[in-house]
């Protein structure tokens, strides 16, 4: 397991699975996007990609921490987010 | 303040008309609706609810406090004025005694601090709180003082009747209307409310901070060793420099009973530029040699990471619109890193704003802008208006922090050593150190600008 994966596997979810709050609308603005930054922006890896050109950013959204940075991050206003549906998402106890 | 008066009465455009969600019997209307119970929200709530007032408060998150995380300490002397011996009613963690910066490099820490067993007699100075703590008992105030709170509920939508709120849509599972003469946006940074509904600019990267925190556990007895305090009692460090790896940033360490909070991060932009991620600054900062030993042998219990709005006194949006208030971090008021007081005040004020709206049974702008008034009339705002230029400088002159602490270290570290040669050659020799990092001219122009932000 990678730091950041046992980091996120420490953090309670509920996620919803009838409804993903963050999604990419168009991945044809992905696959024109040289810095990728929603990548690196991503505090806890919600947004993975192979690095075959071509190929589609995946966003894994139940491990998301709603932090919100992704949206501010998309050079191209690719990242559709909102937070959860109530009751549904991130849970932190310890402050 | 009448100028800022006339700003906020212009009438503002609103893009959307929101119908109702179904045909079914009009609600029940509340006299306010609170959407978000932080600070800011439940402070709001409660001081609404304490003077008569029907509030209805609205959250997210299975309890208040489930979803912000990070730091943190709360200024007691403040929130004192507004809650009357606050500490006695909710279990904090520890009475800060020992406020540090350290100004960080590679390898080495320039440090300034003040610790004093004067800070811990009631009314304490800081006191360091977990989030859920906090949070549950301020939302368990408001509900002893009669409002309703609704957890589980994220509103997904103002609703407007043309340019005036009439009351939020909360989203699926319950998809609920509710009506209120006064909506009071508390959603925290990065307020997707009040910006769908055209009532801010949009939120960008370059005036959010996102910052990554963990939380790792140690014994108590060993966090008072290592940190130098009396038993119960807590420090709160500011790192500034090489946690932010070459740009402006900040990073923090909060002591609790038995665990430690740090933090770490700077604005969104920078990582994008940087080519980094915020965890990875954090376990940068983490195996810095001066903070590792800190650390050492803790277990972490916790990740997370939020935003915090750092642009400062000229990002504040408008903040009074027709029957609706913005207050908290929703409303950008954050000085440094302190909002937990500026919310609980905003939300103070807000409610004094709403006491009068409602005893006028007038929710128009121009009743709604004593809430202005009264901020600008506040320390909230002057303070924010003393530090106004500090931001600026900091986006301007983006490589600051890390320069400077690294020139102070180096400078330091020269100043310890103890050369075979005479102290007015060590002077030279410290000054040709220094200025090969930053040339003379260019450190002037810094010293200058800073100067006269410092003197306003
Ligand atoms: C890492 C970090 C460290 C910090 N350290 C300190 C510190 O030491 N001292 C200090 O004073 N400040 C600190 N701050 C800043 C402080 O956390 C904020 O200024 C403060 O929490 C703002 O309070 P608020 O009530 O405006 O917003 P928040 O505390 O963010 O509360 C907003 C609430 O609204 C809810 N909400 C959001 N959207 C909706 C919706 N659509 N529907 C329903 N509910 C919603 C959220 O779940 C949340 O409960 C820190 C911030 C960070 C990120
Ligand atoms: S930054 Fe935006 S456009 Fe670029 S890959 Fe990520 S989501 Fe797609
Ligand atoms: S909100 Fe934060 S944690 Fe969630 S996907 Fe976006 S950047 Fe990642």
């Amino acid at each position: 397991m990678s730091k950041l994966a046992a980091k996120i596997a420490l953090v309670e979810f509920r996620p919803d699975e009838t409804w993903q709050h963050v999604v990419i609308a168009d991945q044809e603005k992905c696959r024109r996007c040289p810095d990728k930054n929603c990548l690196r922006v991503c505090p806890s890896g919600v947004f993975a990609w192979d690095n075959i050109p071509g190929h589609p950013v995946l966003v894994s959204y139940r491990q998301c921490i709603e932090c919100g940075a992704c949206r501010l991050a998309c050079p191209e206003g690719a990242v559709e987010f909102s937070y959860p549906h109530g009751g549904y998402g991130v849970v932190f106890h310890q402050g | 303040m009448m100028s800022d008066w006339f700003k906020t009465k212009k009438p503002h455009k609103l893009p959307t008309r929101a119908q109702p969600a179904t045909d079914a019997p009009a609600p029940r209307k509340y006299d306010a609706v609170v959407v978000g119970a932080g600070p800011a929200g439940a402070s709001a709530a409660y001081f609404m609810a304490r003077d008569g007032l029907d509030v209805l408060l609205l959250e997210r998150g299975p309890f208040p406090g489930a979803k912000t995380c990070g730091g943190a300490a709360i200024i007691a002397e403040q929130a004192h004025e507004l809650f009357p011996n606050f500490w006695e009613e909710f279990s904090y963690e520890r009475i800060v005694t020992r406020l540090d910066y350290w100004w960080l490099s590679e390898d080495s820490a320039v440090t300034a601090g003040f610790t004093s067993s004067r800070l811990s007699a009631a009314p304490y100075n800081r006191l360091s709180v977990k989030r859920k703590n906090l949070y549950t008992w301020l939302a368990a105030k408001a509900v002893a003082a009669g409002a309703t709170l609704l957890l589980g509920h994220h509103v997904a939508g103002v609703l407007l009747d043309g340019y005036q709120a009439v009351g939020v849509r909360v989203a699926p599972p319950q998809s609920t209307d509710y009506l209120a003469d006064l909506v009071i946006l508390a959603d925290g940074a990065n307020s997707l409310l009040a910006e769908r509904a055209g009532l801010i600019p949009p939120v960008t990267a370059a005036n959010l901070s996102l910052y990554a925190k963990e939380t790792i556990a140690l014994p108590p007895a060993t966090i008072e060793e290592r940190f130098c305090l009396p038993p119960g009692q807590g420090a709160a460090i500011g790192l500034i420099g090489y946690p932010t790896a070459g740009y402006n940033g900040t990073g923090s360490i909060h002591t609790f009973h038995d665990s430690i909070n740090i933090s770490a991060g700077m604005s969104v932009s920078a990582y994008a530029a940087g080519g980094f991620s915020p965890g990875d600054l954090l376990e940068r900062i983490k195996k810095h040699p001066r903070i590792q030993p800190l650390l050492d042998g803790g277990v972490t219990t916790e990740y997370g990471a939020a935003m915090i709005p750092e642009g400062g006194y000229h990002a504040i949006p408008p903040l009074v619109h027709p029957g609706l208030l913005i207050a908290g971090d929703a409303a950008s008021l954050v000085n440094g890193i302190h909002g937990i007081n500026l919310a609980m005040w905003s939300g103070f004020y807000a409610a004094k704003a709403a006491f009068e709206a409602k005893k006028n049974r007038d929710f128009s702008i121009r009743k709604l802008s004593l809430y202005r008034t009264l901020l600008d009339e506040s320390f909230i705002l002057q303070n924010m208006r003393t530090n106004a230029k500090a931001a600026t400088l900091q986006r301007d002159r983006p490589y600051l922090f890390d320069l400077y602490s690294r020139l102070a270290n180096e400078a330091a570290y020269q100043m310890v050593r103890a050369y075979p040669m005479p102290v007015k050659d060590k002077r030279k020799f410290i000054w040709r150190k220094v200025t090969s990092l930053q040339p003379v001219g260019k450190i002037a122009a810094d010293i200058w600008q800073v100067l006269k932000v410092v003197k306003g």
